[in-house]
């Protein structure tokens, strides 16, 4: 059974323009997948394909005019869509933590580092004082931060980029969360850095047995530390599996231009770059598969209604030509 | 042997911080050259000062000391109206495109501006050159009329590129052009950089903390660390036998797109010192594996590694023991 | 079915629906805006059309009716001179719109330039042109404007020069704080690298993205310029009577209202704030819809 399941979730941007009409971005359009305890979770995709979106309506965290309209949060046996808001809120940050891009904007710049750990341990649980501070200590040693005693008192604007990341998966380690979400976790770090904070991520993952789920567009990232990978194009996930599954065999023909687009795979110089082209119009998607302007294998069946179809052992692709497609594609 | 078409000569850059009069040792001393056709690929994490050195190449920036020999003139010390009649053999394209094109001119007025800028051609003829540049950066001429904001990311890179290679220039600098791109995007610009450098014959600085991509498009690397260059050479053999022992661990903790690809990889601790507080001696001895009492006192020199087109800055080099368990 | 366009597919719209929806769309987000807007659109119409409007010359004086009170024949009655005061009015928003119209002009054309200038090169230039702006600033630019009008003699055009001047420090600030924020942004760097001079970066590149800010100030220092003018006319510095400017009726109305003859300077009195407020509404609505920062943020 697995933590955490997202069914057919729809989220929508409803505003009005200067000429008055109602106009809707249909941003994420039935999305579903699922991440279980002790596996990490890549969700892949281009900007504006609405992976952090995702995070964000599975959090509850949607500012207007952003506002899911459709579909089920299942974790751990809740609908978190029928909780009220303030089970939510103690939801977020205890069961549920998040790790953001941009660590040093997610720190309170007036507060301590050590306090604002602690205030996170004591808003949710009746622990006392001190035990909330000999816990942060632990978790800030537990992230790989040196002498945790003396960062407690460290103010976020003395800490680097690293080490703000670092803070920040000790918050969220505070109150021994079942699932972390990690949004573009190390983009802007560096990468002798980014491979001490994913290795702590996954270290984490295998220790305390949580769910992640890491939001990437690096595929590397998703190759060298995720189990599964769910590939996102428009609002929907078009392929999922298995991530040595998807790598030896993608079958959408997105994920295929992805993978073909890595610098791995252009240097082995087998085919000419496929890919590019600008990302649907999302007020005024087309009615069947969203991928169908870009796609060399377009026909009249891809303007029907489509599905996430098994086309393989926990191997979901969203594409009614993956014959003409595995025929077609230059190998 | 050829003369090169660019030689860099122990280019220093330092800035005062304007509130707390600080020194920031961003470039210090880096030489190399550059030669026509050629594409040279930099590498280096932030910090390491390598949009400095880009910056300085093309003379955005007026070194603090050293000297930028292009086409056999000193131009560092050029004011800036003799560097404005560079400007048409001198080139960069900048890291994010959403804010390198003025949102209020359309593409065609975008891509003309260096033709009206540095050329007598008439308006005709002007006309068929963007025409001919957007061809050539397959950028459809359709879009000529739009303006930045209509555009996505991959396109308006190309236009970019296309202002860049206008006046045919002999060199550009590329400072990260692809990092901001999606990867599908992002393969279309290499592959288009590659097909110019063909056609064109410009020398190609591509400034990258993406070894993925440098290794795709480089003829020659340059590796930065803290405004020094670490180590050079010829591309294949700075990926294949890395001399230094930054090279090393950050060649290490590169993922490659592909899980199959098994991982060796030397974790470094720590992150990079700031510019301001710049070790003395060696400066990767705070974070190296291999640091001895001698690194931390003299800054070691470049030495040839076999051959002597690779070249390294590690004492440990000569008597062999550079390498860095993995 | 010629209807088809029912779930979502965009149906046609006629021009007036159009721009009937584009009304709405901003009185939805700023309906004051609208109201200042019908207000500065009727004292056009009023300046305008003026001569078709007056009853009787402005300063035509008729001595057999001094200070007679508003009536059939003068709607708003008469002033000491016995010259009808709705014709003064209503010829004194020519003045209202003379005066502010230059004013914003010649401050636009002051204030932009060096707000460019100054926000492009930064350091010390900057430093310093910021510290002249700051000192305009302290001062109240009431003395300062009644002092040099006072010295240069009190003539339409001293009173416009000196107010445009007084004020192009608001647009400097402005301007320059634009800039600022655009110089970050890279392509100032791409403008330079292929060799624009100094001035095409600041008026070809700098300017087209820097001036919605100043463009949202302008309805604001209209009404500052109309206020200032009538507050220098009141204290006798600036427009001299007779001439029908508001202030100056209001100056000469003054005198009469403690004897009860209130109609004088209420009349001009009433129709000054009605203009500074239009164009206080106005401008308030122009930055909501021009200036990207309140546009955007809105905390």
């Amino acid at each position: 059974m697995s933590l955490l399941q997202v069914r057919d979730l729809h989220t929508h941007f409803i505003s009005r323009n200067l000429d008055n009409e109602i106009r809707i971005a249909k941003a994420l359009n039935g999305v579903s997948f699922e991440v279980s305890r002790g596996e990490v979770l890549g969700l892949v995709g281009e900007t504006g394909a609405g992976k952090s979106l995702t995070a964000y309506s599975v959090m509850d965290l949607l500012k207007p005019p952003a506002k899911v309209v459709g579909g089920t949060v299942e974790f751990d046996g809740r609908n978190l869509r029928d909780l009220e808001a303030e089970d939510m809120n103690k939801l977020r940050g205890s069961e549920i933590a998040m790790v953001v891009q941009n660590p040093r904007s997610s720190l309170d710049p007036l507060t301590r580092v050590g306090e604002q750990l602690i205030r996170v341990h004591t808003a949710h649980t009746d622990t006392s004082e001190s035990a909330a501070r000999a816990r942060a200590i632990e978790k800030l040693g537990a992230v790989g931060i040196p002498a945790p005693e003396q960062r407690m008192r460290a103010w976020p604007h003395e800490l680097s980029g690293g080490m703000a990341q670092r803070v920040l998966i000790a918050m969220a380690l505070m109150n021994e969360p079942k699932l972390i979400i990690a949004d573009e976790p190390t983009t802007g770090l560096d990468v002798t850095v980014q491979a001490q904070i994913l290795d702590l991520l996954r270290e984490l993952v295998v220790t305390h047995n949580v769910a992640a789920m890491v939001i990437t567009h690096d595929l590397g990232i998703v190759a060298h530390y995720c189990n599964r990978m769910a590939v996102m194009f428009a609002g929907r996930i078009v392929e999922t599996g298995d991530v040595e599954t998807v790598f030896d065999n993608p079958s959408h023909p997105y994920t295929r231009t992805l993978i073909a687009s890595t610098p791995e795979r252009l240097k082995e110089g087998k085919q000419k770059v496929l890919g590019g082209g600008a990302p649907p119009n999302l007020y005024n998607l087309p009615p069947g598969c969203h991928y169908v302007e870009r796609c060399r294998f377009a026909d009249e069946s891809c303007n029907k209604p489509l599905s996430l179809d098994q086309v393989g052992d926990g191997h979901f692709a969203m594409c009614t030509r993956l014959d003409a497609v595995r025929e077609g594609w230059p190998s | 042997m050829t003369e090169p078409l660019l030689r860099a000569d122990k280019l220093t850059k330092h800035f005062v911080t304007p509130r707390t009069g600080q020194t920031v040792r961003a470039v210090n001393g880096v030489s190399f050259e550059m030669f026509a056709g050629q594409t040279v690929g930099m590498v280096g994490e932030s910090g390491s000062g390598k949009s400095t050195v880009g910056r300085m190449v093309v003379r955005l920036l007026k070194p603090t000391q050293g000297s930028v020999t292009f086409r056999g003139r000193d131009i560092a010390p050029l004011r800036d109206r003799a560097v404005r009649a560079l400007r048409s053999d001198l080139q960069m394209v900048f890291q994010d495109p959403w804010s390198a094109l003025n949102p209020r001119m359309r593409v065609k007025r975008i891509i003309q501006e260096p033709l009206l800028l540095h050329s007598k051609l008439s308006d005709s003829e002007r006309s068929d050159r963007v025409e001919e540049i957007a061809r050539s950066v397959r950028l459809n001429t359709d879009l000529l009329t739009r303006f930045p904001g209509e555009l996505s990311g991959g396109q308006l890179q190309r236009v970019c590129i296309a202002r860049a290679i206008a006046t045919s220039p002999g060199l550009i600098v590329l400072d990260e052009p692809t990092s901001s791109l999606d990867l599908s995007v992002r393969a279309g610009i290499l592959d288009l950089l590659q097909e110019l450098r063909e056609e064109t014959g410009a020398a190609m600085l591509f400034i990258s903390h993406d070894l993925g991509t440098v290794r795709l498009v480089s003829d020659h690397i340059l590796v930065l660390y803290l405004g020094h260059i670490v180590e050079s050479g010829p591309m294949a053999k700075v990926f294949d036998e890395p001399a230094h022992p930054y090279t090393q661990t950050l060649l290490s903790a590169h993922l490659p797109a592909d899980p199959r690809t098994q991982l060796h990889r030397h974790l470094l601790e720590g992150e990079i010192p700031s510019p301001i507080d710049m070790p003395p001696g060696c400066p990767f001895s705070t974070r190296c594996p291999l640091v001895r009492d001698e690194c931390r006192t003299a800054l070691p020199p470049m030495v040839d590694i076999g051959d002597g087109a690779q070249r390294a800055a590690c004492i440990r080099i000569p008597e062999g023991s550079n390498q860095v368990p993995l | 079915m010629a209807d088809l366009a029912l779930d979502g597919a965009p149906k046609e719209r006629s021009t007036i629906e159009k721009v009937w929806g584009k009304v709405v769309g901003i009185s939805r987000r700023s309906p004051t805006s609208i109201i200042g807007f019908v207000i500065i659109l009727f004292f056009g119409f009023l300046a305008l059309l003026a001569p078709l409007l007056m009853p009787y010359d402005p300063i035509a004086a008729n001595p057999n009716l001094i200070l007679s009170g508003p009536s059939a024949a003068h709607w708003f009655g008469t002033d000491g001179n016995g010259m009808d005061v709705f014709s003064r009015v209503i010829f004194g928003s020519r003045f209202a719109f003379g005066i502010a119209i230059p004013v914003v002009i010649i401050a636009l054309s002051i204030g932009i330039p060096i707000g460019l200038y100054s926000g492009y090169k930064g350091g010390n230039i900057d430093e310093a042109i910021m510290r002249v702006v700051d000192a305009f600033r302290v001062f109240p630019s009431i003395i300062l404007a009644l002092a040099v009008v006072a010295a240069a003699g009190p003539s339409l055009l001293n009173v416009v020069l000196v107010i445009g001047i007084l004020d192009a420090p608001i647009f400097v600030r402005v301007v320059r704080a634009e800039v600022l924020a655009l110089r970050s942004s890279s392509f100032v760097e791409s403008g330079l690298i292929v060799g624009n001079p100094t001035w095409r970066i600041l008026f070809v590149h700098l300017l087209p993205n820097a001036i919605q800010g100043a463009m949202a100030q302008t309805a604001v220092r209209a009404a500052w310029a109309v206020r200032i003018s009538a507050t220098l006319a009141f204290l006798g510095i600036g427009i001299q009577p007779p001439t029908p400017e508001w202030g100056a009726m209001i100056r000469q109305g003054a005198e009469f209202m403690v004897n009860g003859q209130w109609w004088v300077g209420i009349f001009p009195g009433v129709a000054l704030i009605l203009m500074v407020l239009g164009f206080n509404m106005f401008g308030d609505g122009l930055q909501d819809l021009l200036d990207p920062k309140r546009r955007s943020g809105g905390k």
